[in-house]
């Protein structure tokens, strides 16, 4: 009775000059579930049992929500049929499970302690924070993700994937850009692209799989002193190079070489058709993503007027 | 999932395929979710059978084991290497969950170095093709998988209306990128036909093609 009287009371919200403002109560353990067609979602957390929108669109937009159950859905409208564009800005429990979807929809989402699924076909996804299940895609927009943990799967299409200070199960794809894993805590790490670099910088846990594949990249990797691993790297056309000294296991196959360091207990596969496979330890990646940030920023000094 | 790969999954998360067999069994897994559904779970029960604590359970159980599957023929099970076929596998995932704790140990317990009476499926010993055999052995797998992107391919034509003109151009420009890649990783192939890396970089690459489009047909399909 109560959640038939909180989905109508919430059933449009009327706007006010193209923005809309509204707070609303939600139960421990709910979920919330935006729909946008166009704009942005930007969610932040706070500690309250509610959620707080505020919404800016046109004067002919309108948002929908209900709570039905424990899940609250917002949704932009419009009263003419065609579909508005809408940015949100959301602050809901930071255990709230997120699930953001949009077509021309930038997603971005700040100290999040919850399950998170956005997916958007062209804007960004920036998500700080998360825990347990992840999954992001874009199609034509970059994904990033920073300071989660969890069961983690990041995917794009047209731009690169980066995931920085992660822990847990971490799949990460795209097929026209880099794969960028810094800070990683992981005993599962799949990394995968078509053209583009792959880099890891992280934990090579005892028993863990490894596995960075590129078609047209370089493939980079951090190997801590003392880990444990059987290391199998393949290239067609690319060189293979390694900054400390590989002692060989016996395996060698044309384009395809294993080696074992410590007891080998990880497994561990960097693979590129035309690229490099370069090993290195830690401090010398840090060096070298200084050094490209460097030129990052030298690059946008020399594009500004 | 019934083919003829399904029993040898095991020896492949092992490691112990050789390299001809490795290779075309990667070209199956690209093509065949099911058997890379139970490679995943393989490898998540390896993966936590290796983080079990090395401990002996507080109950023997082995002694009442032994009892009731004969006495006398007791020997030190720890000494020995099992392999067991994938429906095993997955019920040894389940019962490692009940049972982290304690008794599984003893059966999955592998030694530092391998040593004693090795159980395993009977299978050639050799598994080296010729060139000619591996070349029919790519077309057949890569004919299959070519006969999946057609269908996709087909959809995605039907279905490029409903995406912006935008999206569309990204998709055949990321299409195209692909198309490259596999066709670098053909012609590679076809100079080293049994080569084990490239069979399964044209794999990988050709799951990717499939990918891509089962996901633009289904943000399509979603788009009304």
């Amino acid at each position: 009775m109560l959640t038939t009287i909180a989905a109508a009371v919430l059933a449009t919200l009327a706007p006010m000059q193209g923005e809309t403002d509204t707070t609303i109560a939600v139960p421990a353990g709910a979920s919330l579930s935006v729909n946008n067609f166009g704009g942005a979602i930007v969610i932040h957390t706070w500690t309250q049992n509610r959620v707080k929108v505020h919404a800016e669109h046109g004067s002919r937009g309108s948002i929908e929500a209900s709570l039905v159950g424990t899940t609250l859905t917002i949704k932009a409208g419009s009263r003419h049929g065609s579909p508005s564009v809408v940015d949100f800005d959301i602050t809901v429990p930071a255990e709230m499970a997120l699930n953001l979807s949009g077509t021309y929809t930038e997603i971005e989402v700040n100290g999040s302690k919850a399950a998170i699924t956005a997916e958007t076909v062209d804007g960004s996804i920036d998500v700080r924070g998360g825990s347990g299940n992840i999954m992001l895609n874009s199609v034509q927009g970059s994904v990033t993700l920073a300071d989660a943990t969890g069961r983690i799967e990041v995917n794009s299409i047209n731009e690169s994937v980066e995931l920085s200070n992660v822990s847990g199960q971490i799949k990460a794809e795209t097929t026209n850009g880099d794969v960028t894993l810094w800070g990683i805590k992981s005993s599962s790490v799949e990394a995968t692209t078509i053209n583009g670099d792959v880099e890891y910088e992280g934990t090579i846990t005892d028993a863990g799989t490894y596995t960075f594949t590129s078609h047209n990249g370089d493939i980079q990797i951090s190997i801590p002193e003392g880990a444990n691993v059987t290391l199998t790297v393949a290239t067609a056309n690319g060189d293979i190079d390694a900054s400390f000294p590989l002692p060989f296991r016996g395996t060698r196959e044309k384009h395809r070489y294993t080696f074992k360091l410590g007891t080998g207990s990880a497994r561990m596969e960097a693979e590129s058709f035309q690229g490099d496979i370069e090993l290195r330890r830690p401090a010398e990646m840090r060096e070298h993503q200084k050094e490209k940030e460097k030129d990052k920023d030298h690059e946008m000094e020399q594009e500004e007027p | 999932m019934n083919d003829q790969w399904t029993d040898r999954l095991s020896e492949y998360v092992d490691g112990e395929l050789a390299n001809g067999e490795r290779g075309a069994l990667e070209a199956h897994l690209a093509t065949c979710a099911a058997c890379r559904g139970a490679v995943a779970e393989l490898r998540q029960v390896v993966a936590r059978a290796r983080s079990l604590e090395d401990r002996a359970p507080q109950t023997d159980l082995w002694s009442g084991v032994a009892k009731r599957i004969g006495a006398g023929q007791v020997v030190d099970i720890r000494s020995r290497r099992f392999s067991f076929n994938v429906p095993q596998l997955i019920a040894a995932s389940i019962a490692l969950v009940l049972l982290s704790g304690g008794g599984m140990w003893v059966a999955l317990r592998r030694p530092a170095t391998p040593s004693g009476t090795r159980i395993v499926t009977p299978r050639p010993d050799d598994f080296t093709m010729n060139a000619s055999a591996d070349r029919q052995a790519t077309r057949i797998w890569t004919g299959r998988t070519d006969a999946a992107i057609a269908d996709l391919q087909e959809d995605l034509q039907r279905n490029e209306g409903r995406l912006d003109t935008a999206t569309v151009r990204v998709v055949r420009e990321n299409l195209a990128l692909i198309d490259r890649a596999i066709g670098q990783a053909r012609a590679a192939l076809d100079a080293d036909p049994g080569n084990a890396y490239l069979n399964l970089h044209l794999a990988d690459t050709m799951r990717r093609k499939l990918e891509l489009l089962r996901r633009i047909n289904a943000i399509a399909a979603a788009q009304s």
